[in-house]
């Protein structure tokens, strides 16, 4: 595996970048596209930005945020108005500027030694909630791009309710299969998403080596899925959320405890570099 | 207009008086492809101890009005590996280079700093003092004291044995959270520091109401960034009036016109530190904002500005 380093890539950007659309996706949802020559290029599915919400002291940090789509000259992102930061984007209009540092972080599709997730033949099963969702819509699409069939393609959404499954139009016009929950039962499965996801895996014939699970949301989701992924021998990736301060490895401020050889048995990774998406069986949850 | 923005700390030569503060900056090549590191004034490294640290475990920040928390726990690759893997690239950038260093007590602090004072390209060591439960040297006031920094005669102590050991710059980095900074500063030159760095991280605390706990896992940690500058203009203005050896100001300096500020109150150089989390070149910036004070006050010489405040 080839693991990053704390510090920076040739290939991250600081730059001024402007709104060219804002658009409401669901309750207290928006997607937000900004042009971009440089961070869009060389965005990968699962990597990050981080983007200066005010030009002042309130708020101080920049924000993290996952890319939900990139191309050549723009990328958008999909956040949930939760705070300050959140609360001034929302209000940006076309044509307004931002200072966005990126693209950071690994990406999914750690696994370079076993063909990453170029191989052909594989089943890519991924699993979000809530804002874990955008980075996967990135990735599903990215594989697609990459000849992958949209039939390999497993897709499992929950959220509380009907509203709230981000991105679900979109992922139907994908082609990939749509696996649906929701607590409230108002669509798909009534429970955890990882209901339907044990379920599919008990009952396919495909050999786990060639599944791939990548998963992205809430805490105890992924911790979860993990799990499943685990108890079925399947490789899993999971893109940690923890609170960030640079996004570049100089703070080492978005520490994350994984497992170690060394004598402690665990030690303190770096979300923003080494991370955010980890092998899910090397991260200690609790 | 040509002008002069060189400054003098201890015996080091700083071409201007921009340097970048510790645990701010990694070990500087982070920052690598946002500017050219040269252009700084100096650069002081994260803080190394002799052995590695894990650090805190996680959560490890939280941002506060104007300002952030951190209990980092000096998560450091130790003494070893830092002059394995970090120095070359530090040496190699061609500026004055400060290693930070810290020691839970005197023993430990003179030995890294004897370890690294037989490597060259260092040109300085920045004694942070304000390493937490430290094992109380002799001469501790009381038990209430919990870090070197906190008590004058261990800052005497401890900078008096380091002193031995290094003829390099010795720079005193003290904390601020004491009832007169004035006196610890006076400690530390007593003791033989060329230089006090003024200030490190103020204790503080953030607690989530729902859930009644500490949002951080080491439930204190530093505060930093621009809601504490008018403090530690205030303990840069204290210490100038009674010390002889030169200040490096600390304290959220976001934009030129914060870092003249603490030149103004008595600083002979800055560091900055949170800054470069919000814009990797942040410190340039300041550089350049420094520089257009200059010219549209037209001042030729930094030295004219520092300590220049009237009383
Ligand atoms: C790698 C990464 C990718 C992310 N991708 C997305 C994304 O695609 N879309 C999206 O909407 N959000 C994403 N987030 C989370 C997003 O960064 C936070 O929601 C945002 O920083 C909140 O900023 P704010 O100023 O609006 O809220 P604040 O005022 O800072 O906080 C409001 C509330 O949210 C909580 N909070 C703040 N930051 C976080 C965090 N990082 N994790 C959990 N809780 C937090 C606070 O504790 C507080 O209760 C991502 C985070 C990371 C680390
Ligand atoms: C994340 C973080 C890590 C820090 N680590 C160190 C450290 O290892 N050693 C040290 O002496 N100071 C450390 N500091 C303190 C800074 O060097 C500086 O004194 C302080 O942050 C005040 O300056 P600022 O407001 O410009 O950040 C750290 C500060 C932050 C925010």
């Amino acid at each position: 595996m080839k693991k990053l380093k704390p510090g920076l890539k040739p290939s991250m950007y600081k730059e001024i970048c402007k709104v060219l659309s804002q658009e409401k996706v669901a309750p207290g949802h928006f997607v937000l596209t900004l042009e971009s020559p440089k961070i869009s290029k060389n965005a990968k599915p699962g990597q990050f930005v981080q983007i200066l919400c005010a030009d002042s002291t309130e708020p101080l940090l920049p924000r993290p945020f996952s890319f939900l789509d990139a191309d050549s000259k723009k990328f958008s992102i999909l956040y949930h108005m939760v705070g300050k930061g959140t609360e001034i984007l929302s209000k940006l209009k076309k044509g307004d500027t931002l200072s966005v540092l990126g693209p950071c972080g690994n990406g999914f599709g750690l696994r370079i030694e076993d063909g990453g997730w170029r191989i052909g033949k594989r089943q890519y099963l991924m699993v979000g909630g809530g804002v874990g969702i955008p980075p996967l819509y990135h990735f599903s699409k990215q594989l697609i791009k990459n000849k992958i069939s949209n039939k390999n393609i497993y897709i499992f959404l929950g959220a509380r309710d009907k509203s709230l499954l981000l991105h679900e139009k979109e992922f139907k016009k994908l082609g990939v299969h749509l696996y649906l929950a929701t607590d409230d039962g108002s669509c798909g499965h009534k429970g955890f998403v990882t209901q339907p996801l044990e379920n599919f895996l008990s009952s396919i014939l495909h050999p786990p080596s060639s599944i791939r699970i990548y998963t992205c949301g809430p805490t105890p989701m992924m911790k979860a899925v993990s799990k499943i992924a685990q108890k079925f021998e399947v490789p899993c990736e999971v893109s940690v959320e923890v609170p960030m301060a640079c996004g570049f490895g100089a703070c080492l401020g978005c520490a994350v405890t994984v497992r170690d050889e060394g004598s402690t048995g665990h030690r303190h990774a770096i979300a923003c570099c080494e991370g955010p998406v980890f092998r899910g069986e090397s991260i200690v949850w609790d | 207009m040509g002008l002069d923005l060189s400054t003098k700390i201890g015996k080091i030569k700083l071409k201007n008086p921009v340097l970048v503060a510790s645990g701010t900056f990694g070990h500087a090549k982070e920052f690598e492809n946002f500017f050219d590191l040269k252009k700084l004034g100096g650069i002081v490294t994260k803080t190394i101890t002799l052995k590695p640290r894990l650090g805190n475990p996680p959560q490890r920040i939280v941002e506060t009005p104007s300002g952030m928390l951190n209990a980092i726990g000096l998560q450091n690759p130790g003494v070893e590996k830092f002059i394995q893997e970090k120095l070359p690239y530090l040496k190699k950038i061609g500026i004055p280079v400060i290693v930070s260093v810290m020691a839970y007590n005197v023993e430990e602090f003179v030995e890294v700093v004897k370890i690294l004072d037989r490597e060259s390209g260092i040109d300085g060591f920045e004694m942070n003092l304000s390493c937490p439960n430290v094992s109380y040297g002799a001469k501790a006031q009381a038990s209430s004291v919990k870090m070197f920094a906190h008590d004058e005669r261990m800052i005497e102590e401890v900078v008096g044995a380091v002193r031995k050991a290094t003829s390099k710059t010795l720079v005193a980095k003290l904390g601020p959270d004491v009832s007169d900074i004035s006196k610890m500063a006076l400690a530390a030159e007593r003791a033989g520091a060329d230089v006090v760095a003024l200030i490190n991280t103020f204790m503080a605390m953030a607690i989530d109401i729902k859930t009644r706990k500490p949002v951080l896992a080491n439930k204190t940690g530093g505060l930093s960034g621009p809601c504490i500058r008018p403090i530690a203009i205030r303990m840069v203005w204290e210490a100038y009036k009674k010390v002889k050896i030169p200040i490096l100001g600390i304290g959220g300096i976001m934009t030129g016109n914060d870092a003249v500020e603490f030149l103004v109150a008595g600083a002979s150089a800055v560091q900055v530190g949170t800054a470069n989390f919000m814009n990797p070149s942040a410190s340039i910036d300041i550089l350049q904002g420094i520089q257009n004070f200059m010219n549209k006050e037209k001042i030729q010489d930094l030295n004219k500005i520092i300590g220049s405040v009237k009383n």
